[in-house]
């Protein structure tokens, strides 16, 4: 569990149309049911859960599932999280960042912001319909918002909610964020872009300005948002069934799908090592002159770093410096590899330091 | 203990089952390969183009219907793409972190031609479509009901109704089966026996890979459930009588099989082993079979004391019922001292391995296997099988012969018992083939197939004669089997061949170097 936040209570919520029909968890979860509220804040579980619930159900039949979790940022399936996220703002707040499974950009969860997941089968999965729905959803509740060209909901020319999705042979989801109540000055710091010489071929994220909804109107909260998304998805796919309350700690976890990707998602392997190919060029300053970096990496691992230096005479030094570096791990090199090298030479130390500013990582150990 | 003159050939012809014409099996039946361009498909939502993120595959891997071929990503969709075909993969058309516009070939996949989809549209139907033809089977060894006892093998054997036989209609009982677990078949074409109500227990094994159900088994069943059983539906017959029958799935995947095994350049060596030692030890080792192999296990022959009264003696693994058996035939005996021969020859333990041409290093190689794979050619009323027996020089001898009787058993089940378990897809490294136990036949000359290892041998009949080279000239009467081997000339050199048979004489005429060994 995250122990990054003061533990927050629980919410309650009390649905008075359905109280009859909520149901207690089960011993035993099964993925047949067809609209889930999770209880939990844990990301990781969030995720691994509605992977889970993607996968195991019947191809045929529509699901919602709804969402919200503790700070984290979430990346997108393809994306460079050390040009996606401000790493120094993420460790500085001990903040996770995490590589979801389907594809777009990165966005910032809190608690003020719920997630909405409508899974359905491949042939009749349409983006906008399902955005559509989450628009009905919000103007029950007094908002007018629209859907952009990117089918993204907006109010206005500002974005309350972003959008992914993920197909497979027989099943596809939509899946968004929708900003109530989150604090929009963590995600401006933690989303801030600034690394231009980071040139990756994986999906960049298209930076809107966003707004929260609970600035159009006072009822908007969690709960309300999700009882209107409930009542359109019935609706919608003449849904009757009971919702299904998913708490952690009650057994979920030790089905192995949901606890293999609990385990998966914090891994170097997954959130590091899934990173497409890039190039970063650095040109960090010293007295004694100016040097060009130029790192590639894919999945992760550096696979060259050329070190120019205009001196000559450091040019040796500054070429292994280079090769040590390579097969290691980006933004987390083992200090050893390099250590002779900088210990003989302080120029190369000044390059090792500025190399290690510029690589900076934060890796959030669950 | 008498010595019936007929008991040797009793005992080789009792195996049931077992014994045919030529040595191939369908698991190893290459078909014609056909290399597929597969397309990025509209992926719909006005997509035009993904970027590949990631291969699930490298050239050369081997990939089946709905394994994931790669992931590819699309402004915010991450899309998962699986293969439509079994094949191998050949060559990656784009790279990771590529893009790929819709229509443009994502890869090149190798498929067999049967197992294309005959909706395909990349496909052409093949020029004669399989038609099975109940005549077809008539001439097959008919099955034996019973779990067979060996005794029971020179009784009149039952005739099974076949299951395409119009007189033989399904019940509703195997109906309700048909989704058994042991039956394999691709989603698709389980959803179509569903709704046409067919049992694919009947058809397993199909005739895809490792004997996956394919849609092309269901159309053959259906149509050929319903055709007259003497004419082919497709001409009519000829003025002279001449009747044109098409060939069975089974009998057409030898003829492609065989059409491949033209690539092998064979050379045969026959002999005859003397196996009158294996004869006069056969009697002496049935009579000590362990208990646990007999169904009926005799009284123990301790009555004042007991074994286990210290300690308890270990019990003996529980055999199933299908592995019992009652007595030893010399099947076993060849296997065990032919496991023995090939620990001494690793070439005979070794298998083809084909490099692709794209490898620097083009050449073929021989991969060795630590143990001896031996696999039987086993005749049933399905078809021609050849199940292997893997680590038989790890096996005793009543565990081979325990082995055959539940190979034997499964295969003479209607459908087919045997599994990819029991037809591994690397197979034997040498084929043997009981031939005698269906003629007179001394010596034959079997075939080899791609994949069936680098020998194959043929068991004749046992039979008396005089041998005038024994007795000091005045001659003796010795019982001799004739074997014939066939060997693959591109690995294995004649005067290989000739040592490591007369390398297995050794074993075979001298049993009693098997005690030294401690079996």
């Amino acid at each position: 569990m995250l122990r990054s936040f003061s533990p927050l209570p629980r919410p309650r919520t009390f649905l008075t149309r359905h109280r009859l029909s909520t149901t207690s968890i089960r011993h035993e979860l099964t993925p047949q049911h067809a609209i889930y509220v999770s209880n939990s804040i844990n990301p990781y579980f969030n995720l691994s859960l509605e992977d889970w619930l993607f996968r195991h159900k019947d191809h045929h039949e529509p699901l919602l599932f709804l969402y919200r979790n503790s700070p984290c940022v979430v990346i997108g399936r393809n994306q460079n999280p050390w040009k996606e996220v401000n790493m120094t703002a993420l460790k500085a707040r001990r903040i996770p960042f995490i590589r979801r499974r389907s594809g777009g950009g990165t966005v910032y969860h809190d608690l003020g912001n719920t997630n909405y997941s409508i899974h359905l089968p491949r042939s009749s999965f349409d983006r906008h319909a399902t955005a559509e729905l989450v628009r009905r959803a919000i103007n029950t509740l007094g908002i007018d918002v629209r859907v952009n060209d990117r089918n993204d909901i907006c109010v206005g020319y500002e974005k309350v909610s972003g959008s992914a999705y993920k197909i497979v042979s027989q099943r596809a989801y939509h899946h968004g964020t929708m900003l109530i109540s989150t604090r929009l000055d963590t995600l401006g710091a933690l989303l801030k872009a600034d690394k231009e010489t980071m040139v990756t071929k994986g999906v960049d994220s298209v930076r809107s300005p966003v707004c929260n909804l609970r600035q159009f109107g006072s009822s908007i909260n969690h709960e309300t948002f999700i009882n209107a998304v409930i009542e359109e998805f019935r609706k919608e796919y003449r849904v009757e069934e009971p919702i299904q309350w998913v708490n952690d700690g009650e057994g979920v976890e030790d089905i192995e799908y949901v606890r293999n990707g609990m385990v998966e998602l914090p891994g170097w392997d997954w959130a590091f090592g899934q990173t497409p190919e890039f190039t970063y060029t650095i040109l960090p300053k010293f007295e004694w002159g100016e040097v060009t970096i130029e790192i590639r990496s894919k999945h992760g691992i550096i696979l060259e770093a050329k070190i120019g230096s205009g001196d000559s005479g450091t040019q040796e030094k500054m070429k292994t410096l280079g090769r040590r570096l390579e097969d290691q791990k980006y933004g987390f090199v083992d200090a050893d590899v390099v250590r002779d090298v900088i210990e003989q030479d302080n120029r190369c130390r000044d390059v090792w330091e500025a190399l290690l500013s510029a690589m900076v990582s934060y890796r959030y150990e669950p | 203990m008498l010595n019936l003159p007929r008991r040797p050939l009793q005992l080789l012809r009792g195996w049931p089952g077992r014994g045919s014409l030529f040595h191939s099996s369908p698991i190893a039946w290459a078909s014609l390969k056909v290399l597929q361009k597969f397309k990025l498909a509209d992926i719909g939502e006005g997509i035009t183009e993904c970027e590949v993120i990631k291969w699930n595959v490298k050239p050369e891997g081997v990939v089946q219907a709905f394994d994931q071929l790669c992931e590819v990503q699309s402004d915010k969709a991450s899309v998962e793409i699986t293969s439509p075909f079994d094949g191998i993969v050949k060559e990656l058309l784009v790279q990771e972190g590529e893009v790929a516009k819709v229509g443009q070939g994502l890869c090149l996949i190798e498929v067999d031609e049967e197992s294309l989809d005959s909706n395909s549209k990349e496909f052409t139907e093949p020029a004669q479509p399989e038609q099975e033809a109940v005549q077809s089977k008539v001439f097959e060894t008919p099955s034996q009901p019973s779990l067979g006892h060996l005794e029971k093998a020179l009784q009149l054997r039952k005739r099974r109704p076949h299951p395409l036989d119009p007189n033989h209609p399904p019940n509703a009982a195997t109906i309700l089966n048909s989704f058994s677990k042991n039956v394999l078949a691709k989603p698709a074409v389980r959803h179509m026996a569903r709704e046409l109500g067919v049992d694919l227990n009947r058809l397993s094994p199909g005739s895809g890979r490792d004997g996956r159900i394919e849609k092309g088994d269901l159309e053959r069943y259906l149509s050929g459930g319903t055709k007259d059983s003497s004419v082919s539906s497709m001409k009519q017959p000829q003025e002279s009588g001449d009747v044109v029958v098409e060939l069975g799935r089974t009998r057409y995947g030898m003829w492609k099989a065989m059409e491949k095994s033209l690539e092998i350049p064979h050379f045969g060596y026959s002999t005859t082993l003397d196996i009158t030692d294996l004869h006069s030890l056969l009697p002496r080792l049935n009579a000590c079979i362990p208990p646990h192999y007999l169904s009926a296990p005799p009284p123990s022959p301790y009555t004042a004391v007991n074994p286990s009264s210290v300690y308890p003696v270990p019990s003996p693994p529980s055999v199933l019922p299908s592995r019992q058996f009652t007595k030893l035939t010399y099947l076993p005996m060849f296997l065990k001292t032919l496991s023995k021969a090939m620990t001494e020859w690793p070439l005979f333990r070794s298998s083809i391995t084909l490099r692709p041409s794209t490898d620097s290093q083009s050449k073929p190689a021989l991969t060795v296997r630590p143990h001896s794979d031996i696999s039987i050619a086993l005749s049933t009323p399905t078809g021609l099988y050849t199940p292997t027996i893997q680590c038989a020089d790890t096996h005793t001898i009543f565990s081979l012969a325990a082995e055959l009787k539940h190979l034997s058993h499964l295969g003479r089940q209607m459908p087919c018992g045997l599994t990819p378990a029991e037809m591994p897809k690397k197979g034997g490294t040498i084929t043997v083939s009981n031939v005698g136990a269906i003629g007179a036949g001394d010596f034959a000359s079997p075939i080899l197939v791609p994949g069936g290892g680098v020998a194959i041998v043929a068991l004749g009949r046992a039979k008396w004669v005089w041998d005038v080279d024994r007795g000091d000239g005045k001659g003796e009467r010795r019982l001799k089997i004739g074997v014939s081997w066939t060997a693959d000339h591109r690995v294995v050199e004649g005067a290989e061949l000739a040592a490591f048979v007369e390398c297995w004489r050794s074993w075979v005429e001298t049993p009693e170097r098997l005690i030294g060994e401690a079996v």
